[in-house]
């Protein structure tokens, strides 16, 4: 699905380098690490925000550098660590904003748009929200609705940074746990940067661990990998 | 809010319109009766002194309310929603200033494609295109939307030293029709204009419904927006140049009219409760037309006693709700 070769990535200087890695679709993976290691610039690189100084990332076989737009919006979906909401943009008109990249040069939503947007809607459990503003509800509740907007794009890569970050403990664990059951029933190729480290663990996720300059791919983590992310 | 209740309350804009265009043309100081309206237009003569007034003056008059109104409205929408800034508009951000800047320049040096209609709408598109530019430019490198209102502010006192400058250097007469124009006025355009003018206005009204989905993406973000396969530059400049388009066309041939920019826009998104533009751009030109209209009809009801220059009357209403606005939105 996504093949990272010879990978370095950062602004001006290298902020991490990877080896050869290959992640699969119908999996999810936790890219854990410390602060300011580079975490959100990997995932923007992955996205095609932010070009790598070096190496190259495949999608599919076809390298992202080469995708326009469209394609990037119908592959790749980014769940982007704040959405401060909008005066008097509702929740449903921001979810079905997810359906942009398919919908005619008006937006106009036909009626199937519509299921979708209700569909992940229900799976967030989130129905309630749908007629409310996006400036009026909770953090946690804006955090769940950024990523039923990922959801509602309907892309087979979905990048999600730091999406458990405003959540209270019981919808971190729902979360993660919907996006497990989601990347194997849809198939999908999930990347979430998380500090839940124990939740992880709970749900036996592959890590992607970036530490002292490198990001590598973890089936299990280990005490020294732990030790190692933290050092 | 509900689709329905804002297509009502659009119906219900539109009713009010034609009052407000009634109350416009019978405020006038002489009474003049309707089949000289229809004679005007439809079987003009010339030797009919009523029919002259109203051909002359009171149907350009009353078109440009029209115009202004829902230009300005709009422009004043494109910017806030471009900038993400409620307190954007075409006043606060220079665009004005832009297009006065170059039109003062005309005026007072005595270029000649002045004269045409197209060198002076041109004049004043070429300003308001390059000032908004300018702040595209700086809101990039700039975090909070306070820092870009100031920066507007600082652009409009630099603009208007130049305009000082040449004041000071321009001759008696130059120096007149610099002032009369800079004081905001709907009586400045001949019944022969009206044609060129509607023509860009609608070319505008067009472009705008053209850009409803990616202004509707707009809202959440430039980043976001790319996200989701948005070509923000292409957008960003398409919306730059309607903006200017409105403010370059309404401020070459009414001068400068402050706070409807910025007031409308607010209030229209206030009343209709949504994000999506394919009602707000209907609702700005409706209220923002009825906001003028009626604004210049109460000039005209004034005018045997007292003549209040419009840009006066407009920042007498407007600048109290723009301080309104910064308490409810900034706190």
């Amino acid at each position: 699905m996504i093949q990272l070769t010879q990978l370095i990535i950062g602004y001006k200087s290298a902020l991490l380098r990877s080896e050869n890695l290959q992640l699969t679709s119908g999996s999810i993976y936790a890219l854990i690490g410390r602060n300011g290691i580079g975490k959100s610039t990997f995932i923007q690189t992955i996205a095609g925000i932010q070009k790598p100084i070096a190496g190259e990332i495949t999608i599919e076989g076809q390298a992202i550098s080469e995708f326009n737009m469209k394609e990037i919006a119908e592959t790749i979906s980014l769940v982007d660590t704040r959405f401060e909401g909008v005066e008097y943009l509702k929740v449903k008109d921001y979810l079905a904003l997810g359906r942009a990249p398919y919908t005619d040069a008006f937006g106009r939503l036909n009626s199937s748009d519509w299921q979708i947007v209700e569909h992940v809607a229900t799976d967030l459990s989130i129905v309630h929200l749908l007629e409310k503003y996006t400036d009026q509800i909770s953090d946690g509740e804006r955090q769940l609705c950024s990523v039923a907007r990922s959801f509602v794009q309907e892309t087979p890569v979905i990048l999600l940074d730091e999406p458990t970050a405003f959540l209270d403990y019981i919808n971190r664990k729902n979360l993660l746990e919907l996006l497990v059951r989601l990347s194997i029933e849809k198939k999908k190729c999930i990347i979430m940067s998380t500090h839940d480290l124990d939740l992880c663990l709970d749900q036996s996720i592959p890590f992607l661990l970036a530490a002292n300059g490198e990001i590598n791919l973890h089936e299990t983590l280990t005490k020294e990998a732990i030790l190692l992310a933290m050092s | 809010m509900k689709d329905w209740s804002l297509k009502w309350m659009i119906v219900c804009l539109l009713c009010f319109l034609p009052l407000a265009m009634y109350l416009h043309l019978i405020a006038g100081q002489i009474e003049i009766s309707f089949s000289s309206y229809f004679n005007s237009i439809l079987n003009f003569d010339a030797n009919n002194t009523s029919q002259v007034l109203v051909r002359e003056f009171r149907i350009p008059r009353l078109f440009m309310a029209i115009i202004a109104g829902a230009g300005l409205s709009l422009s004043g929408m494109f910017m806030q929603t471009l900038f993400k800034n409620p307190l954007a508009g075409p006043y606060v951000l220079g665009i004005n200033s832009g297009a006065s800047l170059l039109i003062a320049l005309s005026l007072m040096t005595g270029v000649q494609f002045f004269q045409s209609n197209f060198g002076l709408i041109g004049t004043a598109l070429i300003g308001a295109f390059a000032a908004g530019m300018l702040m595209m430019l700086i809101a990039q490198r700039l975090k909070s939307q306070i820092t870009l209102l100031l920066v507007g502010l600082m652009f409009g006192s630099f603009t208007s030293a130049f305009v000082s400058i040449l004041e000071s250097l321009a001759g008696a007469e130059s120096l007149k029709s610099y002032t009369m124009w800079s004081m905001g006025s709907l009586q400045q355009v001949e019944f022969g204009q009206l044609g060129v003018i509607s023509l860009i206005f609608s070319l505008g009204i067009l472009g705008s419904f053209l850009l409803v989905k990616p202004l509707n993406i707009l809202v959440i973000g430039e980043k976001s927006a790319s996200l989701l396969g948005l070509p923000i530059k292409s957008v960003r400049m398409l919306v730059l140049f309607l903006t200017a388009l409105f403010a370059g066309l309404i401020t070459a041939f009414c001068g400068p009219i402050a706070f409807v920019g910025i007031a409308i826009p607010n209030l229209t998104r206030i009343l209709f409760q949504t994000t999506n533009h394919r009602f707000l751009i209907i609702g700005n030109c409706l209220i923002g037309a009825i906001f003028l209209v009626l604004t210049d009809a109460f000039i005209q009801v004034l005018e045997g006693q007292l003549s209040i220059p419009l840009n006066a009357l407009t920042s007498i209403i407007g600048a109290p709700f723009v301080v309104f606005l910064l308490m409810r939105k900034l706190k």
